[in-house]
């Protein structure tokens, strides 16, 4: 037997275990905000936490001093705990819904009381409702806001998918076709706008929109953010058009079609999936961004802002900051995974 | 000018005179300008304009005078000179720290495996988290019952009742802290720029250093590291960018005014304090400082990655 055939299984083991690490790194955050997203708020206090969330809960019932005395098993202490002493049956069914996240009716709770009467406690168990975290962050977030902002952030995004793939695809069609003075400097004049802090355009803008009537508006926003976006869009299909050749425009002009014909019908569909891959990366940044939309709204905020302000007094509800920052990352992580392979070449091609 | 091309007569500027040929050579070479056109003109309204005006204001006063009371204001700001020193600070450590760690593991994961598409992926999640979904992740993790004090105990690390504060430290462990936090939401990021880079070096040039006798160490510092230098350059630029202006995870995890930073304090005067007579003018005087430092890394970039060279070097 040779060396190299002795190392190489070991070598390759220690290699996966060290990326497996790595992968845990990052994921065990992961994994814990999501769980705490669908825990219950008593759950969501334990110590330690649970760590996956309880698809049923177990209860047990008696009289006690002043009605009814509610226990729950608690996976903690691994042990029936008091929780409520009531006769009042919606307020037990209302505490049951909001603090365990396990929705009861009255007639349901007045049948396991009825049990009473034979056995004494009565045991009994209800399934959770995992979206509840989720259907509570949505009604109760930014007052109510939360689904009119997330209507908000989609025109936002839209709307700045549609001025920065129009504006900027044209511009990066110019840099990638034709040679001319002044190419390099604009090229990169664009980069440093990209690079510009936006929060130093947000507070000039507040004036500028307010004049305009965009101010606390959609459109306003869209505005500002195609800025950024606009600079970003302009080197991804600079890029894209590159990588097609020119001669299939060219043949297309020899077969009698004019120079606008032989874009849309050669290189266009060509460049299709590199300008989704645009157009989701606008999206994305359009999403993400809090600090131009914090100071560029006032009663029309976006979900960003929302779910910003949730966990900024997250103290209180945990479970509730973790669901709106999940609802915040989803559609972040969807749309990373269509375009990742993109993203690599943004960051390996933007050393031109 | 005696100079001028024969060619320039004066019909060249009188269109109406212009025959077809002269309308088609100058549609050639207008047509990339007319395509960039709605960009200049956007960036004039949109950009040009609130920098104008952000300038304009940061030497504004109350009353509307020129002065450069602002700056003053802002100087005297109790808590300018520790968003200073935080944000350098942060900026200095995060990114020597994360290019020190994400350069070590590129190198080390630098081959083709299986499933290498699907860890690519995963090192993406942490930039692609919004930062308010990165904000929820560690203030829910770091506060005493929180999830980081629950997995050491599942691990075993702390013993039953012990608990870490994580948030009770002093500005050094929160600094430190938030570098951490930072470099969890980086690393797997800047890795994966360097492994682009990394992979796109032939694999011959460094074969040869190994024929030359190199070893592993060497080839590495002599070779690869070299070649790969465009790549670092452009991720440690954009790093410091980003890194100047970090704010919402420190908010977030600590609340305003507890660890300053530059943008938090914009966002501080303009969204918490907004009441405050002096607070859109204190606003102004930050937003102009930061846009000034990111303005001045932006066009060291420019620089070493050669914007300012010729055309038609460029063009080629």
């Amino acid at each position: 037997m040779t060396k190299k055939r002795n190392f190489k299984p070991i070598k390759t083991t220690v290699f996966y275990i060290f990326l497996t690490g790595i992968i845990s790194v990052i994921l065990v955050p992961v994994f814990f905000v999501v769980s705490l997203s669908f825990l219950s708020t008593r759950e969501a206090y334990r110590f330690p936490l649970p760590l996956l969330p309880a698809l049923e809960m177990k209860f047990s019932l008696t009289f006690g001093e002043r009605g009814y005395l509610l226990s729950v098993y608690d996976r903690v202490d691994e042990e029936y705990q008091t929780v409520l002493d009531t006769k009042e049956l919606d307020k037990m069914a209302v505490y049951m819904k909001s603090q365990l996240n396990t929705p009861v009716t009255i007639p349901e709770l007045e049948e396991q009381i009825a049990r009473l009467e034979s056995e004494d406690p009565v045991y009994f168990s209800l399934k959770t409702n995992l979206l509840a975290n989720y259907a509570t962050f949505f009604k109760v977030a930014g007052t109510g806001e939360a689904i009119p902002a997330l209507i908000r952030s989609l025109q936002v995004a839209l709307m700045t998918i549609i001025i920065s793939v129009s504006i900027g695809g044209m511009a990066g069609y110019a840099f990638a076709r034709y040679a001319f003075p002044g190419r390099n400097m604009l090229k990169f004049s664009v980069l440093f706008v990209r690079m510009f802090p936006g929060v130093a355009i947000a507070l000039p803008m507040v004036i500028i929109l307010a004049r305009i009537g965009f101010y606390d508006n959609p459109i306003g926003l869209a505005l500002v953010y195609s800025v950024g976006s606009i600079a970003l869009t302009v080197w991804i299909t600079a890029s894209i058009f590159m990588g097609i050749p020119v001669s299939l425009e060219e043949a297309a002009l020899v077969f009698g079609a004019n120079k606008f014909q032989a874009f849309i019908k050669m290189t266009l569909p060509l460049a299709l999936p590199g300008l989704a891959a645009a157009a989701m990366y606008s999206f994305l940044g359009a999403w993400n961004e809090t600090v131009a939309a914090l100071i560029l709204t006032q009663f029309n905020p976006t979900f960003a802002v929302i779910v910003y302000q949730t966990v900024l007094g997250a103290v209180g509800q945990v479970n509730l900051a973790a669901a709106g920052g999940m609802a915040m990352a989803l559609p972040a992580i969807i749309f990373t995974f269509f375009i990742r392979r993109y993203i690599r070449q943004m960051w390996g091609g933007m050393t031109v | 000018m005696a100079t001028v091309s024969p060619e320039i007569t004066s019909s060249h500027f009188q269109f109406w005179n212009w025959n077809r040929k002269q309308f088609r050579s100058f549609g050639a070479k207008a047509t990339p300008y007319l395509l960039i056109l709605p960009v200049i003109l956007y960036y004039a309204f949109f950009w040009l304009r609130p920098v104008m005006v952000s300038i304009k204001g940061a030497f504004t006063g109350a009353e509307g005078q020129l002065t450069l009371q602002n700056f003053v204001m802002v100087a005297n700001d109790p808590s300018f000179w520790p968003a200073v020193t935080n944000t350098t600070i942060i900026v200095i450590f995060s990114v020597t720290l994360e290019f020190i760690l994400a350069l070590g593991l590129a190198l080390i994961i630098n081959r083709k495996f299986a499933g290498s598409g699907f860890f690519l992926f995963i090192a993406m999640i942490p930039m692609a988290l919004p930062a308010a979904t990165v904000g929820a992740m560690w203030i829910t993790g770091l506060t005493a019952h929180g999830w980081v004090n629950s997995l050491l105990l599942y691990l075993g690390i702390l013993e039953e009742g012990q608990k870490i504060y994580w948030l009770a430290g002093g500005r050094a462990t929160l600094l430190a802290l938030i570098i951490i936090l930072d470099a969890w939401t980086v690393i797997p990021s800047v890795m994966i720029i360097l492994l682009a880079g990394l992979q796109n070096i032939p694999p011959e040039t460094e074969e040869a250093g190994y024929v030359f006798g190199g070893s592993y160490f060497t080839v590495t510092r002599d070779i690869t590291i070299p070649i790969l230098q465009p790549t670092i350059q452009t991720a440690v630029i954009l790093r410091l960018i980003a890194a100047i202006q970090i704010w919402m995870v420190i908010v977030l995890i600590l609340g305003f005014s507890r660890m300053p930073v530059l943008v938090e304090r914009i966002v501080y005067y303009h969204d918490e304090l907004s009441n405050l007579d002096i607070s859109f003018q204190m606003a102004n005087g930050y937003t102009l400082i930061v846009s000034v430092v990111v303005s001045s890394v932006a066009l060291l970039y420019l620089l070493v990655s050669g914007a300012f060279k010729k055309d038609v070097e460029a063009v080629k």
